[in-house]
C-alpha cells in the first residue's frame, strides 16, 4: 500500500489502537488534520488550549492504562503542550505527544512558529524522535508506544516537519508488528535469590509495613497486592499517587503516608522494623528529612526503575522487574510458609496501631457542628461528596489544600479511581483530565475536586465540555484564596499573605458556567450543603459546577515538621505538635 | 570527591548526545571533560553484541569518555541514569558496567 506521510502517521495510530486524539491544529499540522478527516477510527477532541490536550490525554491514561494521544502545532502549539508533558513524565504516565514542526528546509532559520520542540521537550520526555522521512513514520510511531507504555512508563515526542507529512509524495506503508530497540530493555521479571531473600525478610520482621506507590497501578498490580496481604496481614499506606491500589476501607490500611498522611501511617512508617516500598520512590513528601527516615527499617525496593533504587533511602534488598512479576513471584514461595509468620508480633504491632489510630484520626474532633453558625468546612465536602458518589467514583483533582483534602477524605477502593498531579503538582489538571476520564468511561460517575485557584488555570474547557457534552460534576472549594500558600503563610511568615488573594475579583462561577450551557449551583451554607450536592448528583446529562464557599482559614493536618524534621514529627492542628 | 572517568557505548543518533549532556546538567552533575568518537573497531566490544544479541555496523554507535568529579552514592545515581536513556547501549566507570539492564561489578568498557 502506498500512502502519503500524513496517511501514514494517522494509520499508524489507528494500528496502535488510539481511540482518542487530544489537540489543536496549526499551520504545521494541517497535512496531518486533513488525514484526521479523511478517516472515521478514531475521534479528535478539540480542546480549548494545548495544556488541555495533555492533561485529557493524561486523564484518559491514568483511568485506562493506555497512553493518551495528543496532536499539536509547531511553535506556540509546542511549547503550550510542555506543562502536560512535565506532569505525566513526573507521575510516569504513558503518553504519546505528535507535535508539526516547520518544513525541513526551515529548520534552524527561525521560521514562523518555529521551535526547537525536541530541545525544550528533553528534560521531560522519557524519550523523543524526530522523524527526518516518510518511510521512517511507521516504525518511529511503533516505538514511541513500545517505549511509552513499557519498563516505567512515561511521555515520548514525535516532532514531524510538515514537508514530511506532504499529501502529493506516496511511499509504501506496512505497520511494523514488533518495536525492535536494541539498546532499550527495561527489567521484566526479578531476580528468584532476590524474591528468597524478601520472603525471609517477611518472615522474620515483627513490625512490617507496606508503602505502595504509583509504580503499584501503572503495573496493574493492585490484585497481586491484595493477595500479598491476604497471606501476610501487614498495615498498608499509600502515597498520594498509590491511593486505590490497596483499599482505603480495609482495615489494615493506615491511610496516606508523608506530608499530609495520617498520624497512624507516619508513626508506623517510623517505627517499622520492615519496609516493603512497592512502586514507590521516597520522595521528599514521604521522607521528610532522609537521615532521620524510619532509623530501624531494613528496606527493601521493588522497582522498574534502577535509578529509582537506592537514590533517596538506601535500600537492603533490591528487586527490579515489574512489580507485578515480583509480587507474584513473592506470593507463590510465602503462601507455602505462613506458618513462620511471628503472629503474636504481628498481633502486638496491629494493637500499637489501634492505638495511634485513636490519638489522631482524621475523622475525630475534626467537625465543628453543620450549622449555619459556623463556616462549612472543606474536609465536610470532600465527605459529602463521597457518600453522595457511594465512594464509587473517578475523582480528579487540582492542587493544593483541596487535593490534600481529597485524598484523606475520599477513601479510594480501587486503583485508577483517583487521578492527581503528584509528582508534579500542576493545578488546572483537574477539569481537563476529567474530561479525559468521562471520554473513556462515558457512563461512570467523573467528578473533578477543584479549588477556585486552580480551576482558573485550565477554565476555558469548560467549552470542550460543552462541545462533546461531557457532564462531569465539578466541585470547586471555594475559600477566596490560594489555601496552600495561604497556610504556608500563616505558619512560616507570621500571616503576611503576600499575593494569595483575589477575592474582589473572583468570578460569578455560576453565571460563568452557565454562559457555557452548563448548570450552576451555588452553596456558601452549611444548611445548603448535603441537600445541593445530592442535587448536583441527580443531574445526570449536564455538566454541574458546584461553587461551595468554605472556611476560608482551614488548614490541612496533619502535616510534617520541616525542615530537619522525622516521620514522627506533626503539626496534628493548629499550634499543636506532636 | 574524585575524578572519575565514564565511559559509554551509544547508538550514533542526532541528538543522543545532547541527551547525556543535558542529563548532567539537570540533575546538577558537573562535566571536567568531554570526548566522542565514532567506533570503527569493534572487536573490545564483542562481549556487548553477545550478551545483547545484536550485531553493530559501522558509523552505528560511537564511544563517549566524560570525566566528572563526584562522591560514590552519585557516581552510581550517575550511571544508572544514563543508563536508563534510550539510546545508550553500555556504561561503565572504575568498578561496573551496566549493559542496559545486566549490571556487572566490574569496567568493562
Amino acid at each position: 500500500m502506498k500512502l502519503a506521510g500524513n496517511d501514514i502517521l494517522i494509520q499508524s495510530l489507528i494500528n496502535e489502537e488510539v481511540e482518542y486524539i487530544f489537540g489543536y491544529p496549526g499551520g504545521a499540522a494541517l497535512h496531518i488534520y486533513d488525514s484526521i478527516f479523511k478517516q472515521k477510527e478514531m475521534q479528535h477532541i478539540l480542546v480549548r488550549h494545548e495544556q488541555g490536550a495533555t492533561h485529557a490525554a493524561d486523564g484518559y491514561a491514568r483511568a485506562t492504562g493506555k497512553p493518551g494521544v495528543v496532536m499539536v502545532t509547531s511553535g506556540p502549539g509546542a511549547t503550550n503542550a510542555i506543562t502536560g508533558i512535565a506532569t505525566a513524565f513526573m507521575d510516569s504516565i504513558p503518553m504519546v505527544v505528535i507535535s508539526g514542526q516547520v518544513q525541513s528546509h526551515l529548520i534552524g532559520t527561525d521560521a514562523f512558529q518555529e521551535t526547537d520542540m525536541i530541545g525544550i521537550s528533553r528534560p521531560i520526555v522519557k524519550h523523543s524522535f524526530t522523524v527526518d522521512h516518510q518511510t521512517n513514520i511507521a516504525q518511529i510511531v511503533k516505538e514511541a508506544f513500545h517505549i511509552a507504555t513499557s519498563g516505567r512508563q512515561g511521555p515520548v515526542v514525535i516532532d514531524i516537519p510538515k514537508d514530511i507529512t506532504n499529501p502529493d509524495d506516496l511511499f509504501d506503508f506496512q505497520y511494523p508488528s514488533k518495536a525492535n530497540i536494541r539498546s532499550y530493555n527495561p527489567p521484566i521479571d526479578p531476580d528468584k535469590s532476590q524474591i528468597g531473600r524478601v520472603v525471609d525478610a517477611i518472615l522474620n520482621s515483627k513490625q512490617p509495613v507496606i508503602y505502595a506507590g504509583g509504580g503499584t497501578i501503572s503495573s496493574n498490580a493492585s490484585e497481586e497486592l491484595r493477595e500479598l496481604n491476604s497471606y501476610i496481614n501487614v498495615p498498608v499506606t499509600n502515597t498520594l499517587m498509590g491511593l486505590g491500589v490497596y483499599p482505603a476501607t480495609d482495615e489494615k490500611f493506615l491511610g496516606m503516608l508523608g506530608m499530609h498522611g495520617t498520624y497512624q501511617a507516619n508513626m508506623a512508617m517510623h517505627n517499622a522494623d520492615l519496609i516493603l516500598a512497592i512502586g514507590a520512590r521516597f520522595d521528599d513528601r514521604i521522607t521528610n528529612t532522609p537521615e532521620k527516615f524510619s532509623p530501624k527499617a531494613q528496606i527493601v525496593h521493588f522497582d522498574v526503575d534502577h535509578s529509582s533504587v537506592s537514590k533517596i533511602i538506601e535500600a537492603d534488598i533490591a528487586v527490579f522487574g515489574q512489580v507485578k512479576n515480583s509480587l507474584q513471584a513473592i506470593n507463590s514461595l510465602i503462601k507455602d510458609r505462613l506458618d513462620e509468620i511471628n503472629n503474636f508480633e504481628i498481633d502486638k504491632w496491629h494493637a500499637q496501631i489501634a492505638e495511634w489510630k485513636k490519638i489522631h484520626g482524621l475523622n475525630h474532633n475534626l467537625y465543628k457542628e453543620e450549622s449555619d453558625n459556623n463556616p462549612i468546612l472543606p474536609q465536610a465536602v470532600v465527605q459529602h461528596v463521597y457518600h453522595a458518589s457511594h465512594g464509587k467514583a473517578f475523582v480528579t483533582s487540582d492542587v493544593g489544600q483541596h487535593q490534600m483534602f481529597t485524598a484523606q477524605y475520599y477513601h479510594f477502593d480501587e486503583p485508577r479511581k483517583w487521578i492527581n498531579s503528584g509528582g508534579l503538582g500542576t493545578m488546572g489538571f483537574g477539569l481537563p483530565s476529567a474530561m479525559g476520564v468521562k471520554l473513556a468511561y462515558p457512563d461512570e460517575e467523573v467528578i473533578c475536586i477543584t479549588g477556585e485557584g486552580s480551576i482558573q488555570m485550565c477554565i476555558q474547557e469548560l467549552s470542550t465540555c460543552s462541545q462533546y457534552k461531557l457532564p462531569i460534576k465539578i466541585f470547586n472549594i471555594n475559600n477566596l484564596a490560594l489555601g496552600m500558600v495561604k497556610q504556608w503563610q500563616d505558619m512560616n511568615y507570621d500571616g503576611r499573605y503576600s499575593s494569595i488573594s483575589y477575592e474582589d475579583s473572583l468570578p460569578d462561577f455560576k453565571s460563568l458556567v452557565e454562559s457555557y450551557g452548563h448548570i450552576g449551583i451555588k452553596i456558601t451554607k452549611n444548611s445548603e450543603l448535603k441537600q445541593g450536592i445530592q442535587k448536583a448528583f441527580s443531574i445526570k446529562d449536564k455538566l454541574v459546577f458546584v461553587d461551595i464557599y468554605v472556611d476560608p482559614n482551614e488548614h490541612v493536618y496533619p502535616m510534617l515538621v520541616a525542615p530537619n524534621g522525622s516521620l514522627k514529627d506533626m503539626w496534628l492542628s493548629k499550634g499543636n505538635k506532636t | 570527591m574524585i575524578e572519575r572517568q565514564l565511559t559509554l557505548i551509544m547508538e550514533n543518533k542526532p541528538g543522543a548526545l545532547a541527551r547525556v549532556v543535558g542529563l548532567f546538567h539537570q540533575r546538577g552533575y558537573n562535566i571536567d571533560s568531554l570526548h566522542v568518537d565514532p567506533i570503527d573497531d569493534f572487536t573490545p566490544y564483542k562481549f556487548i553484541e553477545d550478551e545483547l544479541n545484536i550485531k553493530f555496523a559501522k558509523g552505528e554507535v560511537s564511544r563517549l569518555v566524560i570525566k566528572t568529579t563526584v562522591g560514590d552514592k552519585l557516581m552510581r545515581q550517575i550511571l544508572r541514569q544514563i543508563n536508563k536513556l534510550i539510546e545508550v547501549i553500555a556504561i561503565s566507570d572504575d568498578e561496573s558496567t551496566y549493559l542496559k539492564g545486566i549490571l556487572r561489578d566490574e569496567n568493562l568498557l
